[in-house]
């Protein structure tokens, strides 16, 4: 329960957060905080300085764009996602979001924290790889966009350098999309987790059986296509109390037929 | 402004302003019951699992203690101890006694909290909300049957 | 969604009691609850001392090692540190908790602190004491302990080899082994038409992990050398006997004192190792010192539950189904340090039959030392994991022979007309109607349609399953059965306390003896009392919670094993009856009339027959305490009156471990239907019924809330509660992020059925029921069976918890559990 001792800022704009990041070395963003300060109390991670993004307003917020691009600030939360009228353009975002947690986490919890965090048991790194999202950082030489495959480079490791910040998710319309999981108990941690998109090219993106979301791209949508499709990607999960490797490898075919599943339907 | 270690800071705590100087790393939990002496809301973890700490921080229900005590610098802070008015128990109070939604108590302040957030958004939740309303509570000792009955009633 | 069922159609046993109908009974509302709802209770880590000190406690990262040195000149060095405590310093401050068990376990020395070894992850080496929580903690990071890793061992059975030795001075891992031997299992053997035997069954680690952590404030009187103990330990009387030798003073040193208590469940009763740490810590620094427990400290080196194997069961079952008893070899793993054990070595023994009529039991028991927290007593302690045996063992069988297993049950359950009903190791079941409960289980999760659930499961893609869990809660230990493990034990019978009082300005005011934790003893204890003195429970003022200079105590109080309905209002009853004499004595004499001829009602007391003849008690109160010139010298009364009660024991045969273990026996019939995803081993719990009989419910709202939470708790461990070590002995579950507890939505929907089978032997017939039998556990375990096979082909379900990958497993492979099965018929 008992962080070690950190320094604490709160800037008022992007670019002074950008600066902030820049002078400390041990200095780290702290989104909604809802992983951030629980490895803090575990002495797990130990930043010298937080820079807690939340009056950043230009961080926050939906937009639907004319093309039907939904641009999603870093700091939305998740029960601003659920709530957006917007979200309803890639219905998926809400369904997934309403899933994380519970109520408390999902007030505070935001969108970039999840993904910057990148738990590998994670609801939304797998889901905005299948769903092709588009990541948008900005450090001090200026902004870039990683789509979000490329984004995820570890457990707990990003795109989103040392002094740079996700500013922004981008994701394109579409109605074809499922996600499917085993979590421990109704709601709780994935046990692995698959999100499923057929909008154009079928992707799935697998969660919880490596560092980063695996992408397995369909080229037909069959059951014993999808099960062949993530049998070929060699999955090489890791095994914990919760599951050994053998039963991820095994969910993870199960879990994307189901995906697939659900994504034809349409949400 | 730079990163500081320590800073006063102004909170309105259901209606009362209190003005701390508080350790950057102080988690909010603490600085509520610790700093400000309000015992009310319970730590029973340490991974934010157990909702013990739940609070309404500017109307938004979190977990007092996946917070610091600096970021809620000018916030206004609803804790348990402010939902009896004059002495009286509020409905939902009321409603936890008369449908035995208590046994040691331990949790009840945060799953009050809860409870309040939920009915404030959903006048007249299903089973199934109240259960996703409470979802982020823990208690070890009622099995929720007689919670998810108390809050049913007091919304009606 | 709750259904309630009172009192079956046919008479039970039913004594007259002499407490009329009236507030017992009846669901009052909760004294506790006005503070608890409005957060004005006060939980030990609430209280607050001027300059004191927080306690973090250095702990052990190796399963097993010996200590070097602990060097803890560093975290004195930090500005606001206190002070420290190391295992050289408690060695020389203290001695060695006492030892319930004979050798080897008597040989085990427990200190405070680790002395020269630490034997658990998480095992506390030293300890800081701080200005600030954070402060303590990063002092306790400085202190420099030195490690050798030492070999270590998790496993029960290998633990028993000896080939690492956690306790040099015991010279084995063996705390405490025996043979128990009822009945006549060898003829039974020949009687049989069948004998069904099962290698091996396991009863996994979890615990009831209350929602508020251990922890105390220790105040330290230095003029008169006397701890105040603010702290949640539920059965003080005993961590004072514990405590005081080890501290070298006397009991009366240690003030206990707490108010409200965050659920105990049996956890927290060995906390005297943390608590006697605040104390060297408060008297060595003078100051108070304050110690939270953190949760992930409370799963990794506070208590669990106990795990243990059975090997080698076997059972004779007649061609009709009827079973004479089993034999069994049970291996009981109590972790690193006995502690309250090995009385799980014997508390069993209080239901050795389950529901049963068996007459020929063996059961070869052995407790063992592993490298693993230790044990304590948790909600339905040791008597679950022999219940989980018996049921396995009923629907094992009937699964193997292709009987019903309802049909099975019923036909070997202990019959209503057999009441009161002597086991064959001496217990005395009291009362009870197993079949009718089982009936009420049936009817209330419609057990009439369960084929058409059965297809519409099927056609969803899922396999259903139903599973019966009868159970008993035995409750008022006869701490005589002590002296069956260890005849040098100078323990037996049983006793609670309760004073009640008639104060000057009238008011009642009740004082306990017991720690509650939850259990609405105020509440009960008003209803009683308002009773007994014609008053009401809202004129009943009960003091919350405990404090052992109260005088309101005895060597046994404190709150645990299923009793207070028995104990503690047994006493509440005595107490105040002795008191209503008295008030009747004092209003007598003021009229100049017998006592015999003054009632008590309304509050007042007064002449029967004659209304306008009365005293209210505020003037019995004012006569007595401050008015009494005149009074007759005679009138020997204080209107203060202490009760003790003791449960009616006798002694155990200590040479056949026989007599009468504990008083009353409530009981669990509880029926479980579960859908089964047969692609994942996910399953979902979707009909539950829970009959219980506790006989009278002195308040069926709190039966009922204590009936919710057992049940619970077991489906919580049934499903995916366990502590799980990795080789290193990490526990790899030590906080709610990986040890999934049941949340709202995990709950399924329950109905509750009752009927009272009154105790004949306590004076309310009343039962604890507290515990429960964990018949979640083992109502989802057959229930799983059910889903996963038919006869001969399904897994067997051997293992308590069965976390949706277990059941995958089972699933895939369904061969390699058959093999733990093997019928022999004749």
């Amino acid at each position: 329960m008992l962080l070690r001792e950190v320094e604490y800022a709160r800037p008022a704009s992007v670019q002074e957060a950008l600066r902030l990041l820049g002078e400390h070395d041990g200095a780290r963003a702290l989104a909604g905080g809802q992983t951030l300060i629980n490895v803090m109390k575990a002495r797990v991670a130990s930043p010298d300085v937080l820079v807690d993004l939340h009056d950043l307003q230009e961080l926050r917020g939906i937009e639907l764009g004319a093309d039907g691009t939904l641009d999603l600030g870093a700091m939305t939360t998740y029960a601003d996602v659920i709530d957006s009228a917007e979200v309803r353009a890639r219905p998926i975002l809400a369904e997934v979001c309403a899933q994380i947690a519970d109520v408390q986490v999902r007030n505070r919890g935001t969108i970039g924290g999840n993904v910057c965090s990148n738990d590998p048991t994670n609801h939304l790194p797998p889901l905005l790889v299948a769903i092709g999202a588009t990541m948008t950082i900005l450090g001090a030489d200026g902004e870039r966009s990683v789509p979000a495959a490329d984004f995820f480079l570890g457990v707990y490791m990003t795109a989103a350098g040392p002094g740079e910040l996700l500013t922004k998710i981008s994701v394109p319309p579409g109605k074809h999309d499922g996600f499917a999981s085993v979590p421990i108990g109704r709601d709780g941690t994935c046990i692995v987790n698959v999100a499923a998109s057929l909008n154009g090219e079928a992707r799935l993106a697998i969660g919880c059986v490596d560092a980063v979301p695996v992408l397995v791209k369909l080229e037909a949508t069959d059951e014993e296509a999808i099960r062949q499709a993530v049998h070929a990607a060699n999955l090489d999960p890791p095994a914990d109390v919760h599951a050994s490797a053998d039963y991820r490898r095994h969910l993870a075919q199960v879990l994307s037929v189901r995906a697939v599943a659900q994504a034809r339907k349409g949400s | 402004m730079d990163p500081v270690s320590r800073k006063t800071i102004t909170v309105d705590v259901n209606g009362e302003g209190f003005e701390r100087e508080v350790d950057a790393r102080r988690l909010l939990i603490h600085f509520i019951r610790d700093d400000l002496d309000l015992t009310g809301s319970h730590i029973g973890c340490d991974t934010g699992n157990c909702g013990a700490c739940s609070v309404l921080v500017d109307g938004v229900l979190v977990k007092s203690c996946m917070m610091l005590a600096i970021q809620a610098d000018g916030a206004r802070i609803e804790t348990v101890e402010g939902l009896a008015q004059d002495g009286e128990l509020n409905a939902l109070q009321q409603s936890f006694s008369d449908h035995h939604a208590l046994q040691c108590g331990y949790c009840t302040p945060g799953m009050l909290m809860s409870a309040t957030a939920l009915l404030r958004q959903n006048g007249s939740p299903s089973d199934e909300e109240i259960r996703r309303g409470i979802q982020g509570n823990i208690c070890r000792c009622t099995g929720y049957v007689n919670i998810v009955e108390a809050i049913r009633a007091a919304s009606e | 969604m709750t259904e309630t069922i009172v009192t079956p159609e046919r008479p039970l046993v039913v004594e007259e009691g002499d407490v009329k109908p009236g507030f017992i009974g009846q669901s009052v509302p909760r004294k506790e609850d006005k503070r608890l709802v409005q957060g004005e209770g006060v939980f030990f880590d609430d209280m607050k001392r001027h300059e004191m000190g927080f306690v973090h406690f250095v702990r052990s990262p190796y399963a097993h090692a010996r200590i070097g040195s602990v060097d803890v000149s560093k975290a004195l060095e930090l500005d606001g540190v206190y002070g420290t405590l190391t295992g050289d310093e408690v060695a020389i401050l203290t001695d060695p908790f006492f030892e319930l068990s004979t050798p080897p376990g008597a040989h085990i020395k427990d200190y405070a602190l680790a002395v020269g070894r630490v034997r658990h992850v998480g095992d506390p080496v030293a300890a800081v004491v701080a200005r600030t929580r954070e402060l303590a903690r990063d002092a306790a990071e400085l202190v420099e302990v030195d490690y050798e890793p030492l070999p270590l061992v998790l496993d029960g059975e290998e633990a028993l080899k000896d080939k690492v030795v956690l306790h040099e001075d015991a010279g084995s891992n063996t705390v405490w082994s025996g043979v128990f031997d009822w009945g006549d299992f060898d003829a039974a053997l020949a009687e049989a038409d069948h004998v069904v035997r099962i290698d091996r069954l396991h009863f996994d680690r979890f615990s009831s992990t209350p929602l508020e952590c251990a922890g105390c404030l220790v105040e330290y009187n230095r003029g008169t050398g006397q701890w105040t103990i603010h702290g949640n330990h539920q059965m003080p009387g005993v961590g004072a006997i514990w405590m005081a030798p080890a501290l070298r003073v006397g009991i009366d040193k240690l003030r206990f004192v707490s108010q409200d208590i965050g659920g105990g469940f049996g956890n927290k009763i060995t906390l005297h190792p943390q608590f006697t740490v605040c104390c060297l810590l408060a008297r060595k620094l003078n100051r108070p010192v304050q110690w939270t427990e953190w949760r992930t400290d409370q799963h990794t080196a506070n208590t669990h539950g106990n795990e243990r194997t059975f090997l080698d069961v076997t059972v004779p079952v007649k061609a009709d189904g009827t079973m004479l008893g089993f034999s069994v070899r049970a291996i009981d793993d109590c972790g690193a340090f006995p502690r309250y054990e090995p009385l799980g070595c014997i508390i069993w023994a209080q239901v050795t039959p389950g529901c049963y009529r068996w007459r020929s039991m063996r059961v070869d028991f052995t407790q063992v030392c592993t490298n693993k927290s230790p044990v304590a007593p948790n909600r339905g302690y040791s008597r679950m994991q022999h219940l989980w045996l018996t049921e396995r063992i009923v629907d094992i069988v009937a699964g193997e022979l292709g009987l019903d297993p309802i049909e099975v049950r019923k036909r070997n359950y202990v019959k209503h007309e057999e009441f009161p009903y002597e086991t064959p190791n001496g217990c005395i079941y009291d009362s009870g109607d197993y079949a009718r409960c089982l009936d009420i289980a049936l009817e209330l999760i419609g057990y009439d349609s369960l084929e058409e659930r059965r297809r519409d499961a099927e056609a969803r893609g899922k396999l259903f399953g139903i599973g019966i869990g009868s159970t008993l809660d035995s409750g008022t230990n006869n701490f005589g059965q002590s002296m069956i493990l260890n005849p040098e034990l100078q323990f037996s019978g049983n006793n609670e306390v309760a004073t009640v009082k008639l104060d000057i300005f009238g008011e009642v005011v009740v004082t306990l003896g017991t720690v509650p934790q939850g259990q609405g003893h105020e509440t009960t204890t008003a209803q009683v009392v308002a009773e007994i003195l014609g008053c009401t429970p809202d004129d009943v003022n009960v003091r919350a919670g405990h404090d052992s200079y109260w005088n309101s105590t005895a060597g046994f109080s404190g709150t645990y094993a299923s009793q207070f309905a028995v104990t503690g209002l047994g006493a509440v009853k005595g107490a105040t009856e002795k008191l209503a004499g008295e008030m009747k004595q004092l209003a007598a004499a003021v009229f100049g009339c017998s006592p015999d001829d003054i009632e008590l009602a309304e509050s007042h007391a007064r002449i029967k027959g004659n209304p306008e003849a009365a005293l209210p008690f505020m003037a019995l109160g004012a006569i007595l305490n401050a008015n009494n010139a005149g009074l007759p010298p005679e009138l020997d009364i204080t209107l203060n009156v202490r009760h003790v009660y003791r449960p009616p024991f006798e002694k155990p045969d200590l040479e056949r471990k026989y007599g009468n273990l504990t008083l009353t026996y409530a009981t669990q019939i509880h029926a479980c239907a579960l859908e089964v995803d047969p692609d994942t081993g996910v399953y979902e719990i979707v009909d539950y019924a829970a009959v219980d009989d506790c006989g009278k419910r002195i308040h069926p709202q709190i039966v009922e809330g204590q009936v919710h939470g057992a049940t619970a708790q077991a489906l919580g461990a049934a499903t995916h509660e366990i502590f799980t070590y990795d080789e290193e002995g990490n526990l790899l579950t030590p906080n709610f992020y990986d040890y999934h507890v049941p949340h709202a939505l995990d709950m399924p929907p329950m109905k509750n059925g009752y009927i009272e089978s009154e105790s004949p032997f306590t004076a309310l017939g009343a039962k604890g029921m507290g515990e429960g039998g964990g018949a979640g556990i083992h109502a989802v375990c057959a229930a799983l069976q059910n889903a996963l096979g038919r006869r001969g082909e399904g897994p067997i379900v051997w293992r308590s918890c069965n976390p949706y990958q277990s059941v995958w497993e089972l699933m895939q492979n369904p061969g390699e559990t058959r093999k733990l099965v093997s019928v022999e018929s004749r």
